[in-house]
């Protein structure tokens, strides 16, 4: 056990040492500067910018002076909120991101298990044409589209909650049902698949022939073996999910960790983005171990 | 006369597919006596696992489909009961070991807990009453230190192992009777052996009857009080393993014989197989369905199904051949006299 | 019994002719996996109402900007956000342009996207996945770690990275797709063809000195096809989501050319206004999405034989 997270750890720095890398130089590459796009700043100031945050000096030097800086812990200032570290827009920001996600994965997790579970369960009945509906409308309607939507008929027509902002829980709301509809798809989706995989297993039919009840096989035979493949789905989600969504955040104006993937980029914010991209590893990584633990008590037969 | 545990008229199973009904069992009668073992024989795909996973109602209906026939168990009929009734009966009164056990356990469940479950909801043994039962099961079939055992894992254990764990899980609550569907086909010789004997024993201490699924004759002549020949969804010859073995009266059982290696019918016999493959269930022929790979097919086996002709206490054949005015034919000598 | 006795003819004792009776109905019930596959795909009608969809949003993106009066950039500025009406069946935009040629002609970009920002990643997925599968070893390891690593990040911040380089448009966005989508199709062909190769189909050629090619060709293509197709099909949806997504935030196709993404961005600017202007681009993401993955579900219940029965 204790080697195995060790190699895991050191499988992780490389993973994260080599997306820095890559990002690094990646980013570097692209056409023109960051203090470019600022239509203000003359040729000369850009220069001097340049000079302050150290971006004229040799490639390889920059790098290395990041990835010691990076190892420190120091992700460096933003190089468009003036006076700003890359760690404390992080720090302010995530928690709202985070936050957001954890409501919208509490309340897609239980629900798109269960439908789910029902789904499968009444296979080709009623039930199941429902359920499987709603999976199916859940992943075809971009979450830009429902918020805009819910913004319209519950902020807009019917007046009964706030339309954007983030200031009291009336507030999450509707952000949190735009983001949990297409999880709760997704989660039902596979759910069913793997609880159909399931009840065709012998295993199955050797609880019937004890003669436990349909309930009881169900849950004691049936769920646990099928949550397997919904832990390899959960890792990425909830890392996704707790780093916000643009667009959401765009929509419903809520000052989250998202908005800064883009905007980032976009106006080639090269410490931001490097910070953004590492962290994100970070905690990609950090999901993934995590998963791989779970497998372990989920299936006895994965050893770590 | 012994008792009767289960009594079978003319089950007929069917499942209904895209491509249409597949007649699966096709009115099948038999009936098993206390404390006996059963075997019914035939090739994969002939209807025999359909016919007793029926009887404890382990078919998904639907697709499956109870067309026709009467289940009896100790003189009730069970025919029509619900889930909920079968459930009393499941794991109780009659249960099954099933041909794989590498994927007949539940892998995420300790052994002891899957002996258990049954054991609990079947007698309403308080904790520590119903482990002291499992640590007897466990060595009653076998499984050393079961104390420690019963805390394991499936993939902790070999095939030969975990089969003995499905024995104990079957015999849990001492049921009536035993339904083996080919339990020990995935399972190498030696271990096949202590399988075997192992079912044997219990048989004979518990007083199981037993149905035994099998495709192999040489498991059947070792294990078998009674002989159930069965080909397309049908029971085609029926009798004690006596008359099976040294009297059979219907070609398929014959051929059946022929093709088994070790057996010592007469010194010249070559090793034979049987040309052509089983027919159709989806579109059964109207006449006898051997008829098409048997080499004394008469005109009238493509026309009439053959009757059940009784051809001494206990044996009987469904086979044309044993009506009066057929031909008289030596399956053994193949010769036509 | 009797009654038996009383219909048997004068020959039914006496032996057939050796082989006189056909086989054929032996095996007449086996229908082919593809024939089999496409029958049951059109019993589905779910399916095929989504098939029909498809083909119906297709056909009309090709005609109707052919064919109106209109161009989707033509401006009008006397004739701004004027609801629908005979004469602007969706009414038109905020510089007057007509929506429906503009959603029609949007449906090209989107549909075009969408189509091929499924295809060629995963055309690529199939082949590194395929090679590290069927060659495993170093090669195998090396590529299913780069993956791990790629896969640590969400793909959305290379296409954006991506399309900085190269620039806005439809091209430009299949390119980015093509760059950043061929993971999961590849780990999958990857598991898939690690599954095949330990069958007994595919050890029993290999004993019998079958070439790689050969394995490749007649074992391996045909028996991943299937699910590759669906995954395909699964993936338009995707692509769509994806080309609405970076246009809805400005970086996905450039203005004037309208996309449905575009269209969506420019409507939710003026929706609570004009609501029809988000309504109709978002109804057209959304059929489309849920037609093409209605179609998936169905192509894979009719190409995935463990869902057989």
């Amino acid at each position: 056990m204790a080697k195995y997270i060790v190699k895991r750890l050191l499988i992780s720095v490389i993973t994260i040492w080599l997306l820095a890398t890559i990002s690094f130089f990646l980013l570097r590459t692209l056409p023109g500067n960051p203090f470019q796009t600022n239509q203000i700043l003359s040729i000369e100031m850009q220069e001097k910018m340049m000079t302050y945050y150290g971006l004229n000096r040799p490639l390889l030097e920059q790098y290395i002076t990041y990835l010691s800086n990076l190892i420190r812990g120091d992700m460096g200032y933003s190089l468009k909120y003036t006076n700003r570290t890359v760690n404390s827009i992080i720090k302010t920001t995530f928690p709202i991101s985070a936050s957001l996600g954890l409501k919208a994965l509490a309340l897609a997790l239980p629900i798109g298990l269960f439908l789910g579970v029902a789904s499968a369960k009444k296979r080709g009945q009623a039930v199941d044409y429902a359920c499987v509906f709603i999976s199916v409308l859940g992943v075809s309607i971009p979450s830009f589209i429902l918020g805009s939507f819910l913004q319209y008929i519950f902020a807009l027509k019917l007046k009964i909650l706030p339309m954007a902002q983030w200031s009291t829980p009336l507030h999450t709301i509707l952000p949190t049902i735009a983001l949990a509809l297409s999880l709760l798809a997704t989660l039902t989706r596979v759910m069913r698949a793997s609880m159909l995989e399931v009840t065709t297993q012998d295993y199955v039919k050797t609880a019937k022939a004890k003669g436990l009840t349909e309930s009881k096989i169900t849950w004691s035979h049936q769920i646990r073996n099928a949550m397997v493949p919904i832990l390899t789905l959960l890792g990425p989600m909830v890392a996704t999910v707790l780093m916000g969504t643009f667009v959401i955040e765009k929509i419903f104006a809520i000052p989250g960790l998202g908005q800064h993937f883009v905007n980032s980029i976009t106006g080639l914010d090269y410490t931001m983005t490097m910070g953004l991209i590492v962290f994100y590893g970070i905690f990609m990584v950090t999901a993934n171990f995590i998963v791989d633990i779970a497998y372990g008590f989920v299936d006895p037969r994965i050893r770590i | 006369m012994s008792e009767r545990i289960l009594n079978i008229e003319n089950l007929k199973v069917s499942f209904d597919t895209y491509a249409g009904e597949v007649e699966a069992v096709r009115g099948v009668s038999f009936h098993v006596n206390k404390g006996e073992t059963l075997a019914i024989v035939g090739e994969s795909g002939c209807g025999k696992s359909i016919t007793v996973q029926s009887i404890m109602k382990l078919v998904p209906m639907p697709p499956g489909r109870l067309k026709e026939g009467t289940i009896e168990y100790l003189s009730t009929d069970i025919t029509a009961y619900s889930d909920k009734k079968m459930q009393h009966l499941r794991g109780k009164e009659m249960s099954m070991i099933f041909q794989d056990p590498m994927t007949s356990l539940n892998p995420t469940m300790r052994i002891g807990q899957q002996i258990l479950e049954g054991v609990k909801k079947h007698t309403g043994l308080k904790k520590k009453e119903a482990e002291e039962q499992i640590i007897r099961l466990l060595t009653d079939v076998g499984i050393p230190n079961p104390d420690k055992n019963m805390l394991r894992y499936p993939h902790m254990f070999s095939g030969g192992m975990r089969q003995r764990v499905m024995i104990a899980i079957a015999l849990a609550c001492n049921p009536k009777i035993l339904f083996a569907d080919e339990p020990t086909t995935a399972l190498d010789v030696t271990t096949q052996a202590q399988i075997l004997e192992l079912m044997n024993a219990l048989k004979e201490k518990f007083g199981t009857s037993i149905v035994l699924i099998t495709h192999d004759l040489g498991i059947v002549a070792r294990m078998a009080d009674r002989v159930a020949v069965m080909y397309a969804g049908k029971i085609v010859e029926t009798g004690s393993a006596h008359d099976i073995f040294y009297t059979p009266k219907h070609p398929y059982t014959f051929g059946l014989l022929k093709s088994l290696p070790s057996m010592d019918l007469s010194k010249e016999t070559k090793l034979e197989i049987i040309p052509g493959t089983p027919a159709s269930l989806i579109n059964p022929p109207k006449g006898c369905s051997f008829a098409d790979r048997c080499k004394y097919a008469m005109n009238v086996c493509n026309r009439l199904e053959p009757p059940e002709n009784e051809i001494s206490q206990g044996h009987a054949g469904s086979c044309w051949l044993l009506d009066e005015r057929a031909p008289k034919v030596d399956l053994i000598k193949g010769e036509i006299l | 019994m009797e009654d038996n006795m009383t219909t048997h003819e004068a020959n039914d004792f006496l032996f057939t002719v050796e082989a006189a009776i056909p086989h054929s109905q032996l095996a007449g019930s086996n229908l082919s996996y593809w024939a089999d596959a496409k029958r049951r795909l059109l019993k589905n009608k779910v399916a095929m109402i989504s098939l029909i969809f498809i083909l119906l949003i297709l056909a009309l993106s090709i005609v109707i900007p052919a064919t109106s009066s209109y161009t989707y950039d033509q401006q009008n500025l006397s004739n701004i956000n004027s609801a629908p009406s005979r004469a602007h069946l969706f009414g038109t935009d905020s510089l007057g342009r007509d929506l429906w040629v503009r959603v029609w002609y949007g449906a090209r970009v989107s549909l075009a996207v969408g189509i091929f920002g499924s295809i060629i990643p995963s055309l690529i997925g199939i082949v590194i996945g395929g090679i590290s599968g069927f060659f495993g070893g170093k090669l195998d390891m090396v590529i299913m770690r780069a993956i791990d690593i790629i896969m640590c990040v969400p793909s959305m911040i290379y296409v954006i990275l991506i399309m900085l380089f190269i620039g806005s448009g439809q091209i430009p966005l299949i390119i980015a797709f093509a760059l950043t989508g061929w993971m999961g199709t590849a780990r999958n062909v990857r598991g898939l063809v690690l599954q095949l190769k330990e069958r007994e189909f595919v050890l029993a050629s290999k004993a019998l000195g079958a070439s790689s090619a050969s394995l490749i060709f007649s074992h391996l293509i045909p028996n991943t096809l299937g699910i590759v197709i669906v995954s395909i099909t699964m993936g338009v949806p995707g692509a769509i989501f994806h080309e609405a997504y970076l246009s809805f935030i400005g970086l996905g196709i450039a203005p004037p050319i309208p996309s449905w993404g575009q269209l969506a961005n420019l409507g939710t600017a003026v929706f609570r206004i004009f609501p029809y202007q988000l309504l109709i681009p978002a109804s057209m993401i959304s059929i489309t999405m849920l037609s093409f993955n209605l179609f998936g579900d169905g192509l894979r219940d009719a190409l995935d034989p463990k869902l057989r029965n």
